[in-house]
């Protein structure tokens, strides 16, 4: 192939040695320099008008805060000390650690045992089984919302229902210190089941044979479990409980159409949630986009500790 | 065969990214080179369904009577209005009509009230004679420092709606119910345990503590409210803090009101409590029976209307809650026509006729009140003429003024409601605390850039 293209190249160039070839002829020869540029350019474009001047203009807005639709004024760190003392955000934070903590808990664990109990080879149905417990990440935010609004019906609910064996009508989102499990359990069903797929992918990438080794040192099952397993998945594990961070972290639509806005008592408000409120409800944009720098910061920060902590930094 | 008039595996990377590149220059020649349709157009966003299938029932035949006009109408269900917030900062793309819901309409309030993008529609209303023709308390949600930039949809007067199945069991005439004081006495006779199980099985009245649509209703009534004419903070004035101490003991001390079932008045778990009669009562603006009769059809003929208790004899009867109004913006090119489409949209008699037909919505132009149809019985209501009662109570409805600072005021009275009824705070407490707050944020701001 190398010796096709150079013959190619070689024809091109001495095809166009008279004069007004000349520039064309410059161009043939820089292409290959060109090319790679002009390949990613799209990309760099791309992410320059969608994702870097918004980052960008979006910094300088938390610098500002908007005066009505046609101006705005300079406030310098202003947004940002208000924000530490604002109590909304404060408790917005801490429901959204709150829905962070009991995902990494509560759903990565459930995901993994998922994920062991159908790479094992004595359940059947793998396939169906794995359908369905997929399935729930391809419904749409929204709906789960709405679908769990009926589940969590104080009256008629699904688990309500299975409540009735203790007498009481549980109103899941109606006080207080049940609204954030109950976002928490939404969010268990329906991720469970897509963290469970990157954990099938990595127990079927361990070799069989450090297994077998294993069973030859006379290791019993937990042991191969804790020795060969989880080491084995360290990568798989590191990756999922970031990126389930970061999600957490973000929390917006479940809650908001769960509890119809945050209420009741902001119990299930998350910063994202009053970012919106912030820059669409009440129109401080510079606030809210103050709110999502302060986010970014902490997802930062956040994941950082998390890879480093996880080894992910260290050399195999 | 076809055959191309140039060699295809020329093309530079070959014959693939020639096919795209036909397929781009197609499209775009699709789309900028479509000529430009002839007559005058006008784009109408909406976010409320019901009323985007009565326009477009109606809107064909505006375009009828005007040869040329094409009205496009845009239902963007509940995200509308935060494009169209960002239509109006960006300063483009905002519609010539646009309909906006009562709590979202502060938020286009703010800044220098010159800038607002919205067109001042009193000078037409003042010239053609409009004003006197359509209730002009109704006016005050979408008028701010003199200027009208909204024509209200409606009027939502508040009636008690009530099972009289349930209290007439109770021994309770509830027509004979004159003020609130009569109400707790009979709530407390029909809010019942039947079984003798120790839990309440029926409520005389089902209140929303997560939010303030039913404390603002009651504030409302009282002829309080959040901010006055002049745009100052009155939430901690000593009405409101009264209806506060009023609307907790019905669930504290009398014990006669349940929280709402769900997230509010309309949640399918309100709607099953409602069928298993545990809620006897609950205050319903009109809209509100629409959606009954749409969400819980198996419930026809069980309700019945009454007006609302007064807080002394002889007392104002309703109060409102909820609305919507049709706007011209700034960034309208035509804004006569556009106010054209408005008038045949929301003062055409016939049109609003259609309209209390399919969502009993009372209308705010007064001479549409003699229609028949208003004095018909409504079925759901077991034969009562529902149209007659809130029309005899809509010219009592309070005003409620309109402030840039609503939505965030609204947040904080949510939780300053919900702190007094779960007895976190007495009301006067929250009250005085949530008071204090928006004036704060509101003194911030004018510090900023002083009075606007």
């Amino acid at each position: 192939m190398e010796g096709v293209s150079t013959e190619k190249y070689v024809k091109t160039a001495t095809r166009h040695t008279e004069p007004q070839g000349i520039i064309k002829n410059l161009f043939w020869n820089q292409q290959q320099k060109i090319a790679p540029y002009l390949f990613i350019a799209p990309f760099y474009l791309l992410f320059v008008i969608f994702m870097g001047y918004p980052l960008i203009s979006s910094l300088v807005m938390s610098l500002y805060e908007m005066r009505g639709f046609q101006s705005r004024i300079f406030v310098g760190i202003g947004n940002f000390t208000d924000l530490f003392r604002d109590p909304i955000f404060w408790k917005s934070l801490k429901n959204t650690s709150y829905f962070a903590v009991g995902t990494l808990t509560l759903q990565l664990p459930i995901a993994l045992l998922l994920a062991i109990l159908l790479n094992s080879k004595f359940v059947r149905g793998k396939n169906i089984l794995r359908l369905a417990f997929f399935a729930p990440v391809l419904v749409a935010g929204v709906f789960v919302a709405i679908i769990f609004n009926l589940v969590y019906d104080q009256r008629a609910g699904l688990v309500n229902q299975e409540f009735v064996l203790f007498g009481k009508e549980i109103g899941w989102l109606n006080e207080e210190k049940y609204v954030m499990p109950a976002v928490i359990l939404t969010g268990v069903w329906q991720w469970a089941g897509f963290n469970m797929i990157y954990f099938l992918a990595g127990l079927q990438g361990i070799r069989q044979e450090l297994y077998e080794a294993a069973a030859v040192d006379g290791a019993s099952w937990w042991q191969a479990f804790i020795h060969v397993t989880l080491p084995s998945l360290r990568p798989v594990i590191a990756f999922v409980f970031v990126v389930s961070m970061i999600g957490s972290l973000q929390l917006f639509d479940l809650p908001f159409i769960l509890t119809n806005g945050g209420e009741p008592a902001d119990a299930g408000s998350t910063i994202v949630m009053y970012l919106y409120k912030n820059g669409f409800q009440f129109m401080r944009l510079g606030y809210a986009a103050t709110i999502g720098w302060v986010l970014f910061f902490i997802i930062a920060v956040i994941s950082i500790v998390q890879l480093k902590l996880l080894g992910i930094f260290r050399d195999e | 065969m076809f055959r191309l008039p140039f060699d295809s595996e020329s093309f530079p990377l070959g014959k693939g990214p020639m096919v795209m590149l036909i397929l781009f220059l197609v499209s775009t020649l699709f789309i900028f080179g479509r000529s430009e349709e002839t007559g005058e157009k006008l784009e109408f966003w909406i976010f409320a369904n019901t009323h985007y299938e009565e326009y477009q029932a109606r809107v064909p035949i505006f375009e009828a009577q005007n040869p040329g006009v094409n009205v496009q109408l845009i239902n963007f269900g509940g995200t509308m209005h935060d494009k169209l917030l960002a239509a109006m900062l960006s300063n483009f793309g905002a519609p010539d009509l646009v309909e906006v819901e009562i709590t979202s309409i502060g938020r286009f309030l703010k800044g220098a009230i010159d800038e607002v993008g919205f067109v001042d529609l009193r000078p037409r209303l003042e010239s053609e004679g409009w004003m006197e023709k359509l209730v002009v308390s109704r006016f005050t949600p979408w008028s701010y420092r003199g200027k009208i930039f909204g024509i209200p949809h409606d009027l939502h007067p508040v009636v008690l709606l009530y099972r009289d199945d349930l209290f007439k069991a109770a021994g309770v005439e509830m027509t004979e119910i004159e003020t609130w004081d009569d109400f707790i006495a009979a709530g407390k006779k029909a809010t019942r345990d039947l079984d003798g199980d120790g839990e309440i099985d029926q409520y005389a009245l089902v209140l929303d503590r997560r939010t303030e649509s039913d404390y603002f209703s009651l504030l409302l009534q009282q002829g309080g409210g959040f901010f006055d004419e002049e745009g100052n903070v009155i939430i901690d004035s000593e009405l409101a803090i009264e209806t506060l101490e009023f609307f907790t003991a019905l669930f504290n001390e009398h014990k006669i009101a349940t929280p709402v079932y769900g997230t509010w008045h309309g949640d399918p778990s309100n709607f099953a409590a409602m069928q298993d009669g545990k809620i006897l009562s609950i205050l319903s603006p009109d809209w509100y029976v629409g959606i009954l009769k749409s969400q819980v059809p198996q419930m026809s003929g069980k309700w019945k209307a009454i007006s609302m208790p007064a807080w002394h004899p002889g007392g104002r009867r309703t109060t409102t809650r909820g609305g919507t109004m049709i706007g011209i913006t700034k960034q309208s090119k035509n804004p006569d026509l556009a106010w054209e489409v408005l008038k045949f949209t929301y003062f055409d008699r016939p049109g609003l006729i259609n309209r209390y037909e399919t969502t009993r919505i009372i209308p705010p132009l007064k001479s549409a009140w003699d229609a028949p149809i208003f004095k018909e019985p409504d079925a759901y209501l077991g034969g009562q003429p529902l149209g007659e009662l809130l029309i005899e109570l809509a010219p009592d409805m309070p005003p409620r003024y309109q402030n840039p600072y609503w939505s965030e005021g609204a947040d904080l009275l949510n939780d300053a409601i919900f702190a007094a009824v779960t007895e976190k705070q007495t009301p006067r407490e929250a009250l005085t605390d949530l008071a204090e707050k928006v004036r704060a944020l509101i003194a911030k701001d004018r510090g900023r850039w002083g009075d606007m």
